[in-house]
This record gives C-alpha cells, structure tokens and sequence, in this order.
C-alpha cells in the first residue's frame, strides 16, 4: 500500500463521506455502481452490509462510514458502491456520492498525525491538501480487513 | 528450438511416465520375472531421459541414463531384480520426481544424484554376467538392433524413385556420391515427433541433400505420420556417419541406410501410375532445372509403410485442457441456468404459454448442457489411489509390518476439484490405520490372524455421493482407551465419558489435539491427522465417519458429494431473507404448531415418528428478530440429516425447490459458520445457502 501513493502524482477517486472528502487510488477502483439489493450476511462483522450480485459473482459490501465510525445516514440519490480491489480481494464500499478524479502531487500529501474527525489512524495513509480542501486518503487494505485486524476506536 | 513452449508438455508427460514408473516397479517387485513390466519401465525412463536431453535438463537426463542401463541388464536377463535393485530404482524415481517439481518449479536441480549414478554405475559393473555389449550401434545397413519395443515394425518396403530422381542419383554417382533410402523409425512413444523430424533433416542437410520424404515433408511437420519415415538422400558420407548422426537425435530408435544401387535399379521396370503434385515441401531441397521432374512423383502403394503402427489400437481421442478454462466453462453454464431460471419466472408471473413452453425446451438442452460439462470435470478417483500403492510399501516396511493393500472402485470419477483435496485425507487414513490399526506380524499371529495385514481402499457410488471407504483389519479402537485419552487430554469430563455411547467415543478421534500414538512417530501420532482430516472433508462438502470392532479393524467411511458446483435445494424463507437447504441433506419437510416442541435438559424438541429431533429455530441462528407466535400457528419444520444426526429447523416458510449454483462469499466472509455460500437468484438476488452441517452442531 505505501506504494500506492508514492511516485510524485497521484491519481485519486475522491468522494463523501458525510461532510467530509475522502479518497483511494484509482488503481484500486474497478467501478462504481449505484446501489442494489444488497443481501444481509448473517453472523458476520457488523460493518459488512450484506452481499451484491456484481455479473453473477458474490461481493461482500462494506459499510464505510460504520467502519470508520462515522454517524449513520440513510441512502440517498447520490448514494454509490465503489468496487474496490485490493490483494485479490474484491469488496464493494458504500459512500455518500462519488464527486471527482482527480491528480495529487505527493508533496501536497502529509502523513496522518492527527486523528481527523475521529476516524482510526490506522485506516488512514495520508491526508491530502488541493486549493484548501483536505481530502482524507484511506488505507485499503487495513478497511478490508486484511493483516492484523485493526480495531475501530 | 525455443524449449519454452514444449514446457508444459514436457512437465506433464514427465509426470505421467514417472507415475508409470512407481506403478510399473512396484509391480515388478512381485513378478521379477516379467519381462514386460521391465519393457513398460524401460520405454517410460527411455523417454523420460529423451524429454530431458532434449529440454536441456542434464541431471534427470543423466539419472534416467543410469537407470536405463540397469534395466538394459535386467531386461536382458543379465541381472536379476533384487530388494536392492528395486529400492535402488524407487530412490531414482524419486529424486526424479524432485528434479521434474524443481523444473516446474523453475528452480536449480535441488537432489544431488550424484550418489544415486555411483550406486547405480557399482551395481551395473558387477552384474553376474561380465558380457557387455557395445552400447553404440552396430553398423550395418540390415536392421540393427532387435529390441523388444521394435519388434512391432518391420523393415518397411522400399521407395521407389522418380525418373527425377534416378537422374540425380546417376550425376551424383558419377560425382563419387552415393544415394541411399533411410528408413527412420522413431520410438513409438516419441511425443515430440516434428521436433525429431526437424533435427534429422538438419543433420542430414549439413551432410549431403534430401531428394525426397515419404511422407511428404508437409506431412511430417504436421506429424501426419505412424512412427517411421523414409527419405532418399545423397551424400558422400559414410553410411556410419550418417546413421550415427540420425540416432543421436532422442528419441530416434534406429535408422537403416539402404544404398540404391543406380544401374539395377534403372533397369528394373518403370510404371508411370497416377500422378500427383507433390508441391514444394515434398522436396526439401529441390535442385534447380530438376524441380520439375521432381513435381512428378508416383504415388506409392505404401499400406506397409504404416501398417505396424496401423494395428495399434486407436483409444478414445482426448484433448488435454486446461483446467482453468473447464472452470470457466462451468461458470459459464452457471450464469446461463440463473437466466433460465429468470426467464422461467418471468413466463409464469406473466402467464406466458409460449414462452414457458419455449423454456422447457431450453431447460433440457441447458440440463444436458450441464451433465456434460460436469461430466467433462469428473475424474477417476484411480488418479489419487495410484499413488498409494508406493506409499503403502514404504510405510509397512519402515514400520516392519506387511500389507495387503487391496484397491477397488478406481474407476469411480469424482469432480476434479474434490479429486484435487481428497489426496491429503486419504494418505491421513492409510497411515493410520497401517501405524495404529495394523498390529505388527507376530502380534497378528498370537491372536490367529493372517501375518500379513489387509487394508481395503473403496469407492463406490451411493445415490447422489460417491463414498470412500478405508478398511483394515488391524486390532481396531477402543472406546474404553479412547475415553480415558480424552478425559486425560481434557477433552472431555469424567461424567461424560461415562454416560459415552461406544460408538460416540471413538469419533472423539476426531477433536482436536487428540493422539493415540503412545509414541510419536514420523509417520502419524501428531494428533492433528484426524481433526485436519475432518476439517477437510467437512469442507468438500463431505463427512466422515469410523466404525470400528477390537481385534477386528475399523471402517472409516468418507462420504462427499459428486459435485460442487450446481446443486438442488429448498429456497426457505426467514423473516423477508431468503436461503436456500441443499436438497441432498432434507429428509422431510412437515408442518407442527407450537404446542408440538418440547424441552429435554434445555434443549428444544420434537418427537418424530418416535424420533427424538433437536429443534433449530433458524431466525435466532441468523440473528433475526423473533417474530410474534401466536399460539396456534403452524410453524414449518425442515427435517434435515448429516450421518445420523438429525434437527428440525423452523423456518417462516417453504419457497420451493431449484436448482442453484453455488458460489463462494469470499476470503472475507469465509469464516461464517453456519454459511457454506451463496447462490443468485433469478432475479438477481443473492440468496445465502446454509451450512447443514454447522447448523446442526
């Protein structure tokens, strides 16, 4: 994942959460969807929302904004799923609306020290600054699940 | 030649032939005397040092060499096939089995065989025959060598030349050249046989001109040939070079050199007969101002040509594929059943005859389409149990036991993906049954038994499930000993082990942490084989289960589905969520009021037909909010099995029966326990299938 936002430009899909702007490398995006019948997983983590049927193969869907913590709000027109793909692992990603690609050049990306909006360092992998707007990078990887599991605070 | 390309090739028919061989050897070792087992092995090593040579892999091809030559001495009698000799080859087929893995897995040779060719090499030089024949071929234009697999090819008739041809072969005498036939006989197993053809052409070209190929060279590229091919070729060589030069190429079993005496033969009577356009790849090299003539070429009666190879029994033709594609195939034919069904709904929500009528038809074609491509998935479970037969031998012997092992039903085919995962249970079985079930000979013989030890390896259909058993008729478990390991382990408590049924205790060889083994070998006694060994099959979507007597043996019985892919279920429905019961665990499904559930220490019941079934309610197992009961509402009960247990679970109500494809929730959502999938629906929706198993543990 370091490696994701290394290099002097980055390009990033930026989108809501709430308020806020939050981001992930378009490498990791394989597309965006709007929402569908999502179906409930029984007995797994509470930020997973249920499965999609994406051309007839299963994807477990991801709560965001319950993963970070962040307050719940219904879905809304805007409402989108980005499919994410990360060491293999698929994973669609609710979000309150997608708004923009868009380049970072690495030197406009500073290293989380603080804990912004209350979301777990350990999700975060940078924090991004373009004409004044701070927009949040996430660390994919730790969001999945995969290596040691971090915990939401 | 570009080596990577045949890469694949080499790996897989390296494999096979080394398969071939532990087979073969073991057969040996109880029939010494069979000549024809020795000619199996020696053609598999034969090829398999060619393969290599020709890959450029020195070490195997070095080992195979040594190997060769003691079977060339055992072959001809000169040798017999002792213990050592045996054991001698079966550590060769083994360090070539690391050398071929090493390859595959693109890595230096990892095995020093250097040992091996020395043992090899000792025992060759003291045969108790002294007399050596020369290895290089004699040199004579008759037929060489009379070695077993040639026998089956006779010296094919000759080639007739053109008048074109006769021509050259005068200007060419008269230039100190002399024109031979060369008859090529490749070995019958030569599986490169274009690449052969390619290297003798290119031999003989640097030597003198190729005047014509029979077959056609064309032919001959597209291995359009038995295994033999004759050439008229022109050289001022030595017939010696030339021959030497042709079997040095691998794979080439003897090459015979026949010169064309020119003036006898031009007298001989010349029929013009049909004529054909041999076109420029007859000739390989046609001389100017004599292509024409060359053009004309006779057709010749040549059934003898072919006819030794002719008689060889075509089997059935197979496609090697990859196994990748058959899956994606499969996944194909999924989609294409969720649509069906999708369509199928659509016609009867909207009454549509026509089209319901349509989609039967479609139905059965995609039912076909389906049992063929499972079928095209299925394999013989033969492909694991040929490999136990080795493994059973150096077991007994380093734990000083004897064994018959006996397999049946090979021939039984089971999906390739559970084929792939059943080898690691199976070898878990045989082990343990020849370390803890197999008493060692004398104890056999102190309680009248056979010295020598019976393990059975099974399988069989039964209805929808293929079953495996594995059976000896060792001194069996004992639930007394079991129950005390398991209380002593902290398994379980004094109290339970004494309210166990017999036949309860001794499943807990499959808990975790469980051991008999007083001492721990290498061979088993870890106590991670049975637990693993269930956790694997558990997986396949299988069971298994033990059934043993004292001092009679024990039965483990596997039993797994015969595919994973496409199954029938019952679509039930839980508070608005939809989930679906592979058919292939319901017993029953019936309707009872509230009234009808009991209590036993805590636990709720139902009596069936004086059954006694634990009741699941499955809206609690899936974290659903109870719904209001009123009391004299019907509730309805899935009655479903794995083994003998049975429960009832309660569901809000019966959707009905389809078939489903099943498809994996993920590496992220593996853990899930009472899950074994998810299947989608005809309207798009994911539906999650139960795990039967977990629910009723």
């Amino acid at each position: 994942m370091e490696a994701t936002f290394s290099g002097n430009e980055v390009q990033l899909v930026v989108f809501k959460l709430g308020r806020e702007e939050y981001a992930v490398s378009i490498l990791h995006v394989q597309e965006i969807k709007r929402v569908t019948d999502i179906t409930r997983v029984p007995n797994a983590p509470d930020y997973i929302c249920g499965v999609i049927n994406l051309r007839g193969s299963v994807l477990p869907v991801i709560d965001l904004k319950k993963r970070l913590d962040l307050p719940a709000q219904g879905y809304t027109d805007d409402t989108r799923i980005i499919i994410v793909r990360v060491e293999e692992i698929a994973v669609g990603m609710i979000v309150d609306g997608v708004s923009e690609v868009t380049a970072l050049s690495q030197e406009n990306i500073e290293q989380p020290q603080v804990v912004s909006g209350g979301v777990a360092a350990d999700f975060l992998e940078g924090i991004g600054k373009q004409e004044g707007r701070l927009i949040i990078l996430l660390n994919l990887s730790a969001i999945i699940g995969l290596g040691q599991e971090s915990k939401v605070s | 030649m570009d080596v990577n390309q045949y890469m694949s090739m080499f790996l897989e028919e390296a494999r096979e032939h080394l398969q071939t061989l532990n087979q073969s050897i073991l057969e040996l070792e109880n029939n010494p005397e069979d000549l024809s087992i020795l000619d199996v092995i020696f053609r598999s090593a034969h090829t398999i040092k060619g393969m290599s040579a020709t890959m450029g892999f020195t070490t195997i091809a070095e080992l195979t060499h040594e190997m060769e030559n003691i079977l060339d001495y055992l072959r001809r009698g000169d040798m017999k096939a002792t213990k050592e000799i045996i054991d001698t080859i079966f550590k060769c087929v083994d360090s070539l089995e690391q050398l071929v893995e090493d390859v595959s897995n693109n890595m230096e040779p990892s095995v020093d065989v250097k040992g091996l060719v020395q043992t090899l090499s000792t025992l060759v030089k003291n045969p108790a025959a002294p007399v050596v024949a020369d290895v290089a071929p004699a040199i004579t234009p008759a037929p060489v060598k009379e070695e077993e697999p040639t026998k089956v090819e006779g010296e094919l008739p000759l080639l007739e030349l053109t008048e074109g041809e006769l021509d050259i072969a005068h200007a060419a005498a008269t230039a100190g050249q002399q024109t031979y036939e060369i008859q090529v006989f490749l070995r019958p197993d030569c599986i490169l046989k274009s690449a052969r053809v390619f290297m003798i052409m290119n031999a003989l070209e640097a030597m003198g001109e190729v005047l014509r190929a029979q077959p056609p060279a064309e032919d001959l590229e597209k291995e359009n040939f038995e295994a033999s091919f004759q050439l008229v070729f022109v050289t001022k060589q030595e017939p010696t070079v030339v021959e030497k030069a042709i079997v040095s190429v691998s794979e080439v079993d003897r090459a015979i050199l026949i010169p064309i005496q020119v003036d006898e033969y031009a007298a001989a009577p010349f029929v013009p007969a049909a004529i054909v356009e041999a076109g420029g790849n007859g000739q390989p090299k046609p001389q100017s101002g004599k292509t024409a003539a060359e053009a004309v070429e006779k057709i010749a009666p040549t059934p003898g040509a072919t006819g030794g190879a002719d008689k060889k029994v075509k089997g059935g033709q197979s496609v090697r594929v990859d196994i990748d594609k058959l899956d994606s195939l499969l996944n194909l034919v999924g989609e294409l059943v969720i649509n069906k069904t999708r369509l199928e709904q659509i016609g009867i929500t909207h009454k549509l005859t026509e089209l319901v009528e349509t989609i039967e038809q479609m139905d059965r074609v995609t039912t076909d389409l389906q049992a063929v491509v499972m079928k095209v998935r299925m394999v013989p479970v033969g492909q694991v149990f040929n490999r136990f037969p080795r493994m059973v031998r150096d077991l007994s012997r380093e734990l000083g036991k004897e064994v018959n092992l006996i397999i049946q039903g090979e021939e039984t085919e089971l999906d390739r993906t559970v084929i792939d995962e059943i080898g690691d249970p199976l070898v878990h079985l045989l082990r343990n049954a020849i370390d803890h079930g197999l008493e060692r000979p004398a104890d056999r013989q102190a309680v009248g038994k056979n010295p020598v030890g019976e393990i059975r390896l099974i399988a069989r259909h039964e209805g929808n499930n293929v079953i495996i058993l594995v059976e000896d008729d060792g001194k069996g478990i004992n639930p007394e000993i079991i129950k005390q390991k398991a209380v002593a382990k902290g398994l379980i408590s004094q109290a339970e082990a004494e309210k166990m049924e017999p036949a309860d205790a001794v499943r807990l060889v499959f808990l975790p942490g469980f051991s008999t083994a007083e001492v721990v070998t290498d061979v088993s006694g870890r106590g991670v084989g049975m637990d693993a060994v269930k956790n694997k099959i558990e997986s396949l979507g299988g069971m298994v289960d033990v059934e043993t007597k004292v001092n009679e043996g024990s039965k483990f019985k596997i039993r797994l589905p015969l595919t994973l892919a496409i199954i029938q279920a019952l679509m039930v429905k839980v508070a608005e969520e939809n989930y679906a019961i592979p058919l292939g665990s319901i017993d029953s499904t019936i309707n009872i009021i509230p009234a009808d559930i009991k209590t036993i220490q805590n636990r709720e019941v139902i009596l069936l037909r004086g059954q006694i079934i634990p009741i699941v309610r499955l809206g609690q197992v899936l974290g659903l909010p109870e719904t209001a009961q009123q009391e004299e509402e019907e509730l309805f009960v899935v009655v479903v099995h794995m083994g003998d247990q049975k429960a009832g679970i309660i569901v809000d109500n019966l959707i009905g029966q389809q078939e489903i494809v099943i498809k994996s929730l993920g590496k992220l959502l593996a853990g899930i326990k009472v899950l074994a999938g998810a299947t989608i629906l005809g309207n798009g929706q994911v539906a999650l299938i139960l795990d039967i198993g977990a629910l009723i543990q």
